[in-house]
């Protein structure tokens, strides 16, 4: 490119500026208004639509989480469990389940759901936990330790 | 799907009518439950879109037991939107006025708040003796538990019961009784 003068050279608009500005045009093509078309309005609303997205991002998992915990509870309440003494009990007989496979199993697989609820019941009232007196007595005995305590007795 | 799957599928998103005895119960502790049923939180397939919530039958919402002093104490306000238009109402006046009332307010406390709640409080169903109209009660198919025991009056006792109660004691044959 000839340029014959400095002052030309300064006026000459970047050949970037085109595809930096569709890049930002791409992301606010589902916004209302100006937003949409007009750059500096258009940018402003990307960067504020980003943020958010990035918090959505926690938002998300947290909701999950959430759910997640309110479908057990109601699954494991279903049996007589209350969620805390169903959770303690699980990882008092080293069951390692996540929220998001015992919410999927309290849905699906109601009959699993079940006996795990039973043996977090007789965990917890094995181990004499807070307010394990108000649960049912189990009808087995899971596990070589619960088994040896009852012949113990 | 087989017929035992399609069964199954019926029975998971039908919706069930639960019937709760109010009598003698806190309005404000059987909420809790009653909203939570309302919207189908006992359920493990619960999801906020879900419409999975259940109906509700509440009877004897007349013979409710708030606690402590909350009859005389318990103001319900209202403003009609004019200047001086503010009123305070005592839950035993309220309760005066409509018996269901009390009930009613207990349970849209604890829904969530937004357009939802006139769809979920539309499932309670609130009555304030044991009269329930027939169409109602023949859809029921559950009982929440009460969540205190019904306090039995001196007056409930029979004669011989009163007899029968054991006594630490008998008294001497000389005690007079005032």
């Amino acid at each position: 490119m000839v340029f014959p003068t400095a002052l030309l050279l300064a006026r000459t608009p970047n050949p970037d500026r085109f595809w930096k500005k569709r890049k930002i045009f791409k992301m606010s093509a589902h916004f209302y208004g100006r937003s949409r078309n007009c750059y500096s309005i258009a940018i402003r609303s990307v960067h504020r639509a980003l943020q958010y997205a990035r918090r959505s991002k926690d938002h998300k998992k947290a909701d999950s989480i959430a759910l997640y915990t309110q479908r057990i509870r109601a699954g494991a309440e279903e049996h007589g469990v209350p969620y805390v003494l169903f959770r303690e009990g699980l990882t008092r007989s080293n069951i390692m389940l996540d929220r998001k496979t015992l919410s999927d199993l309290a849905a699906w697989e109601p009959r699993t759901f079940k006996s795990l609820t039973e043996i977090a019941a007789a965990k917890c009232i094995d181990d004499n936990i807070v307010g394990s007196r108000h649960l049912e007595e189990p009808k087995y005995f899971f596990g070589r330790d619960m088994l040896k305590r009852f012949w113990n007795r | 799907m087989s017929a035992y799957e399609r069964v199954k599928q019926w029975n998971t998103f039908a919706r069930i009518w639960h019937i709760y005895d109010a009598k003698w119960q806190n309005p404000f502790d059987s909420a809790k439950v009653i909203s939570k049923h309302i919207q189908g939180l006992h359920k493990p397939i619960y999801h906020p879109l879900n419409n999975c919530g259940d109906h509700v039958i509440v009877f004897n919402s007349r013979h409710i037991a708030l606690p402590g002093y909350e009859w005389k104490k318990r103001a319900y306000f209202h403003h009609t939107g004019y200047p001086g238009g503010a009123s305070w109402t005592l839950a035993w006046q309220l309760h005066e006025i409509n018996p269901t009332l009390v009930m009613q307010k207990a349970v849209k406390w604890e829904l969530p708040r937004g357009l939802s709640k006139f769809g979920l409080m539309a499932r309670l169903h609130i009555f304030p003796d044991e009269e329930i109209p027939e169409e109602l009660l023949k859809n029921v198919t559950s009982q929440l538990r009460q969540l205190r025991p019904v306090p039995r009056t001196l007056d409930s006792y029979s004669d011989k019961e009163i007899e029968e109660f054991p006594k630490v004691m008998d008294y001497p044959n000389d005690y007079i009784l005032k």
